[in-house]
């Protein structure tokens, strides 16, 4: 169990898939809502390792054996070899996919149970097929981050994107077919750099050892001869670090170059402006659980990846471009929220309030300052729960109104009072209301900026900017609330009725979150996440010489 | 004793060649029935070849004949050609009208004869017969295909520009032989290599011109640019099953042809001669990808897609055997485990569209495609395998092939060839748009028309084959890629163990580092 918790983690759902495939169509939610149970309940023993963590998050080691001994779960296996070459089987989890993964499966647990009505929708072709697919996807979104093989990683992250193809272009909207092209098009062309640097990594990680083997950092006796895909050894073997933080590719510093190769990719996911334009398509068109999954959980491979990729294997490399990154990180803030003001529609809306609150996670990174990751983390976990939620809130109107027009909405409160209840929680959470979960990580990622004044000159001025974003959100929120719930009840949705057990079984755990994770930020997140964090951001400072400059600062 | 010998190392080939006879012979029986079962005997003698590969075609120490050497290349090309072409001949199980039987298959055998003495032939002149044997009896195939006057239009043009790139092409050969005074390839005395060079150690001029015009014969065999005009019309006019065919068979004749020219200038091209190859790799992909966009033919998109392939194998040539083993970094090695990746995964697209007619005629636009997987669900998952397996994506072996190829380019670390991998990468993101609308058609899109089965059960289970192999060759790549290996190592190890005085070698391009 203990040896291979995370291989049945990752295949589960896909024997679920299989057994939703050979069963009556009419068994196909009731085998798609276990295994996604199932795979929740087991991620869940993720979890105690982490809870002796009181002193996992004292122990600040500098970046070095102690992450790769923090690793849990882990599992290696030979996947293909070739003289000269490894692939490996690695899994693992740490303080930075722990929560990820335990988000994953909620998310995905939640969702399922928000295609309990499949028969009433729009499309109602193949029943089998979209359970199939969603179990398929699960699989994928699990996969990419429990992998720590870049090679498997690259993998189950392009894997992910079929099954959101078709689950966008086959029970999508009206305009199903472009939303789901446009999706695959930039997530893949976002990740063919990616693949250069996947590639380049390891005939440089091959360069730098090749010279004087020497003996791996965190895995005894195992001595590294030639280039590798691990991710944990690129981040802390030394030879390599100090080889990728000097050599040359095609005449510039090779951290900068890869740095930003990696970042592309990760960038169409986050997504960054102006690399976002495919996220309101896709939301607006995919039906309503496949938005959830991919507001809660794929936007959050793009953070991961900067967390677990860019910075800890390239610290340079964000050092060089952190400008550029924080500037793109504020631009997402305020023209994400611009945008959600304009906007008619309201699954457009709240897909715009998630370029916005990513924006909070590109900027909170950039700047590389120990509050600065801890609010990206945050705000990645905290917007895994509000904005599903906000999704769902979304789905459920729009399953008995059939529109989804804001402005022909008013005093749903009244009608439904149990559903205005927990729509204020969910949009009080997405405006980051002091109390509910978005308020901690946009605070900590605004301290990080400030805090940040030291080193780069520009930290301030952003700060400003972005936390005139929270007002620019409470705008667009505070308006959106008015015009849909508040006022006098509209006889057209009079009728309505109130949210059912089902929608409430899914609306009451997001709204739980909601509120533990505003109330109780040390205990629902920052013990397991604060030591893998910290080594990480002293790697970074170490290795951009800035450790220094911030003891004296702070 | 010698000419048994010789006999039994070319028994694969022989018996190709004399299966083609009797299916000749007896295609044009009067019996419907012996016509019928010319598609069986032809998979008879494709399966004898395979046990006489097996028995007598891996390489020795025995002796070789004049103008063979029958090396791990050949062995791999023949297991290569074997085995795909039985898918192929598959595929192609119904193509032929009832009386043309026997030219029918007659011509497969001859061109797969061709491929495989390809990749033995060790003479100018057996090099250019090989690949003629290749590519004369493919414009047959294109005539007897269709009925139509589209299939006479296609063959007729293919035959034209066939005809005169290999005249370009033993132009080519004469210069070489001219400056080199010897037909022999390799494994002589080595005078091909000296006579190549001046003594000062600069390839000569005229052998610059020499493979110059050799390598533009072979670019029209792959399908390169700037000798790639007629695929679309060629690919478009021939029946599909055909088309399978000429996607694999003269492509991997020529990208044989052009590792053996390389390994004979021991892999150091003169400057003027890897800029060429550069520039007509990276045109190659980039307008391949670029035509393909603008198709609305799923054949025409296919055949471009073919185009822009061929100008990432060519990366592959570019990169050669020296610079490490294994296809990570040996760039030959790749192009030879992706040139059958590559066959497999077209000639299921093809096939596919083969097996599904509308009205009579077979499906060959992407509005004919709409909604397949309503009406035949194996077929549309079929072709979407094999689609996403062309657009180099996971869990697929065209996946695998892309990331040999490209990782060969940048494990040389010189900045050109990077560039190239980059401009590759790049263009393989293009090349998704379009193969996500064949997809897209599958699946997305509402049956428009009414769809019937054709071609019976070979074609099927040809394409069920390709679809499992690409997936399989994702899982477990690693034993073809050790025959590639092997195969790349010959010609790397013959090249160099022959020059007893290798020029100096001519390092063009300015390392990155």
């Amino acid at each position: 169990m203990e040896n291979s918790l995370l291989t049945l983690l990752v295949f589960v759902p896909l024997i679920g898939a299989v057994v939703v495939a050979v069963m009556p169509k009419e068994l196909a939610r009731v085998v798609g809502l276990a295994a996604t149970i199932v795979t929740f309940a087991l991620s869940l023993y993720l979890i105690p390792p982490f809870l002796a963590g009181g002193e996992a998050s004292q122990a600040v080691e500098v970046f070095g054996s102690a992450y790769g001994e923090k690793l849990h779960f882990v599992e290696r296996l030979t996947w293909i070899t070739g003289g000269s070459f490894t692939i490996e089987y690695f899994l693992g989890v740490d303080g930075l996919n722990m929560p990820l993964l335990v988000l994953t499966t909620l998310v995905s647990m939640l969702a399922c149970l928000a295609s309990w009505n499949f028969n009433t929708w729009k499309v109602t072709k193949s029943i089998k097929g979209y359970f199939v697919l969603f179990l398929l996807l699960e699989t994928g979104m699990i996969g990419t981050f429990v992998a720590l093989d870049f090679f498997l990683f690259y993998i189950f992250w392009e894997v992910m994107l079929l099954p959101m193809y078709f689950l966008i272009g086959v029970w999508g909207g009206a305009r199903k077919e472009y939303a789901a092209i446009k999706f695959f098009l930039f997530t893949l062309a976002g990740s063919v750099l990616m693949l250069v640097a996947l590639v380049a990594m390891f005939f440089y990680s091959g360069e730098a050892v090749s010279g004087e083997p020497v003996a791996s950092a965190y895995r005894d006796g195992v001595t590294l001869t030639h280039g590798t895909f691990d991710l944990i050894e690129l981040a802390t073997n030394e030879t390599i670090q100090d080889y990728f933080g000097s050599a040359m590719f095609l005449g510039a510093r090779f951290a900068p170059v890869m740095f930003i190769f990696l970042f592309v990719g990760f960038a169409v996911k986050l997504p960054v402006v102006p690399l976002h334009t495919w996220l309101p398509d896709a939301h607006v068109e995919a039906p309503t659980p496949i938005s959830m999954i991919l507001a809660g959980v794929l936007l959050k491979m793009g953070g991961y990846g900067f967390l677990r990729m860019c910075y800890p294997i390239f610290p340079t490399g964000g050092e060089f471009w952190a400008f550029l990154l924080a500037v793109l990180g504020v631009v997402s803030i305020l023209y994400g929220a611009l945008c959600a003001m304009a906007q008619t529609d309201f699954k457009k809306l709240v897909a715009y309030s998630s370029v916005s609150h990513m924006g909070y996670v590109l900027l909170g990174i950039a700047v590389m300052t120990h509050t600065g990751f801890q609010g990206a983390m945050f705000q990645m976990i905290a917007h895994g729960i509000s904005s599903p939620m906000c999704f769902f809130l979304v789905g459920v109107i729009y399953d008995r109104a059939h529109h989804r027009e804001i402005n022909r909405f008013g005093g749903l409160w009244l009608t439904m009072p149990k559903y205005g209840t927990m729509a204020t929680i969910g949009f009080f959470a997405s405006l980051g209301l002091p109390g509910l979960c978005g308020f901690i990580g946009e605070v900590y990622v605004l301290l990080g900026t400030f805090e940040a004044r030291h080193t780069f000159a520009w930290a301030v001025p952003c700060a400003i900017l972005a936390a005139s974003g929270v007002i620019l959100t409470a705008g667009y929120v505070l308006w959106l609330i008015q015009r849909v719930y508040l006022g006098p009840e509209k006889p057209e949705y009079a009728g309505y009725p109130e949210a059912s057990g089902r929608e409430m079984a899914i609306l009451v755990p997001f709204a739980a979150f909601c509120l533990l994770l505003g109330i109780l930020p040390k205990h629902m997140l920052f013990d397991y996440v604060n030591g893998t964090l910290e080594q990480i951001v002293n790697s970074v400072l170490v290795a951009t010489q800035h450790a220094t400059t911030f003891a004296a600062g702070l | 004793m010698t000419t048994a010998m010789y006999l039994t190392q070319l028994s694969p080939e022989l018996c190709l060649l004399a299966g083609a006879c009797l299916v000749w012979l007896f295609g044009v029986s009067k019996h419907a029935g012996v016509r019928s079962l010319m598609a069986p005997f032809t998979l008879l003698i494709l399966v004898a070849a395979m046990v006489c590969t097996a028995q007598f075609g891996r390489p020795g120490s025995a002796e070789q004949p004049v103008g063979l050497l029958f090396t791990d290349l050949a062995y791999y090309v023949r297991w290569a050609t074997l085995s795909v072409g039985a898918l192929l001949l598959l595929v192609n199980w119904r193509t032929p009208a009832d009386r043309e039987q026997g030219e029918f298959f007659g011509m497969i055998l001859c061109s797969m004869a061709g491929v495989m003495l390809t990749a033995s032939a060790n003479d100018l002149v057996v090099l250019f017969f090989a690949l003629e044997l290749v590519s004369v009896p493919t414009y047959v195939l294109v005539a007897l295909s269709r009925t139509d006057s589209r299939a006479s239009e296609a063959a007729v043009k293919y035959f034209f520009l066939g005809a005169m790139s290999a005249a370009i092409m033993v132009y080519g050969f004469s210069f070489l032989y001219g400056v080199g005074g010897t037909t022999v390839l390799a494994g002589a005395a080595g005078h091909t290599l000296q006579g190549y060079f001046t003594d000062a150690g600069a390839m000569s001029n005229y052998a610059i011109i020499g493979l110059v015009l050799a390598f533009a014969g072979l670019s029209f065999k792959v399908a390169a640019v700037p000798f790639h005009a007629y695929v679309s019309d060629v690919y478009e006019g021939a029946a599909s099953p055909v088309t399978a065919f000429l996607g694999f068979v003269p492509k991997i004749a020529g990208f044989v042809a052009m590792a053996k020219l390389m390994s004979v200038c021991n892999w150091h091209l003169p400057e003027p001669l890897v800029w060429m190859l550069w520039i007509v790799a990276a045109v190659t992909m980039t307008v391949g990808n670029v035509l393909a966009l603008l198709q609305t033919n799923v054949k025409r998109i296919l055949a471009y897609s073919g185009v822009a392939h061929s100008g990432y194998m060519l990366i592959g040539i570019l990169v050669g055997p020296t610079w490490g083993e294994g296809p990570m970094h040996d760039g030959v090695a790749a192009v030879l485990f992706y040139i059958v990746v590559y066959g497999v995964m077209n000639l299921g697209a093809f096939a596919v569209l083969a097996t599904l007619s509308i009205k009579g005629r077979s499906v060959e636009t992407l509005d004919d495609l709409a909604g397949i997987s309503r009406k035949a669900p194996l077929a549309a998952l079929a072709m979407a395998i094999c689609t996403f397996s062309l657009m180099g994506f996971p869990p697929t072996a065209g996946f695998m092939g892309k990331v040999y190829l490209f990782s060969g380019a940048l494990s040389t670390g010189e900045r050109s060839l990077v560039v190239l991998a980059v401009i590759a990468v790049i263009n393989s993101a293009i090349g998704a748009a379009y193969y996500l609308r064949i997809v897209a058609a599958c699946y997305l899109r509402e049956p428009t028309a009414d769809h019937q089965r054709t071609g019976g059960i070979a074609p099927r289970f040809a394409i069920a084959v390709a679809a499992l192999a690409m997936i399989a060759l994702f899982i477990r790549p690693i034993d073809l890629v050790t025959q590639a290996k092997h195969a790349t190592q010959s010609i790397h190890t013959q090249s160099s163990s022959l020059a007893q005085s290798p020029p100096a070698p001519v390092k063009t391009l300015t390392a990155a580092k």
